[in-house]
């Protein structure tokens, strides 16, 4: 499948480092950067292409996301918001 | 005959931004103080005009901010600091023409990292396409420079 290679998964790593960047909050700005690159590294050799795929949907999945959120509650991230953030970040 | 009453009867975006410069502005002065609708109609110039400023020469300067000039030394003075932040890069081991992934030992997600960071440092988007062929600071330098028309 396409979204197996290796160019798509570096401009998937550009794309969610970019819209992560633009948090306007300190943590969790830090707090995606670091979770996109850990989970970008700790997958980084598995070679089972159903995995690849799963992964790829979770991380395409939490683009969407970090996108929404930016432009939805750019200017007060209300607590309802925040929480199920967090938590949608944290189970992948 | 008109009199010089520029100040009063000129709209407001004709009037100079002035500064005390100890310049000779005798004719940017005139040309700064004549309203549009002078401007159409060919007058024969005046030397009164000056004569509703009692004190220096005032002149009309518009200040711009802007970057210093981008030399080729200055990009790669730029590169090699940033190059030298990252924490995954040895400063002692970094050389200008080193490979990220044969000398340093990088892999390419790593690349990417700082590509971005030079995109940060620079201010412009440098596409997927481009990005992932940079593999020494010298490429990078010299994307740089093309991009930003520096002369070398």
């Amino acid at each position: 499948m396409a979204s197996c290679s290796r160019s798509h998964v570096i401009s998937l790593y550009r794309m969610l480092m970019k819209e992560s960047k633009k948090f306007p909050s300190y943590n969790f700005r830090t707090y995606a950067l670091r979770r996109v690159k850990h989970g970008f590294r700790e997958n980084q050799h598995v070679d089972n292409p159903r995995t690849l795929d799963m992964l790829l949907g979770q991380a395409r999945e939490s683009l969407a996301l970090i996108k929404r959120q930016f432009t939805q509650g750019r200017a007060v991230l209300s607590a309802p918001i925040k929480s199920s953030m967090m938590a949608l970040l944290s189970c992948q | 005959m008109r009199t010089p009453n520029y100040l009063d009867s000129a709209p407001v975006f004709n009037r100079p931004l002035v500064a005390r410069c100890p310049q000779d502005a005798a004719a940017a002065l005139r040309l700064a103080r004549r309203p549009l609708s002078a401007l159409s109609c060919s007058r024969p110039e005046r030397r009164s005009d000056q004569a509703w400023i009692s004190g220096s020469l005032v002149q009309q300067c518009r200040q711009y901010g802007d970057l210093p000039p981008l030399t080729l030394e200055n990009i790669k003075d730029r590169v090699m600091y940033v190059l030298k932040l990252y924490d995954k890069i040895s400063p002692e081991k970094l050389q200008v023409s080193s490979h990220f992934m044969k000398d340093l030992g990088l892999d390419s997600l790593d690349q990417v990292e700082i590509i971005m960071a030079m995109e940060d440092e620079f201010g412009f988007e440098i596409p997927d396409a481009e990005a992932e062929k940079l593999m020494t600071p010298e490429e990078i330098v010299q994307y740089i420079a093309n991009k930003k028309d520096v002369y070398e």
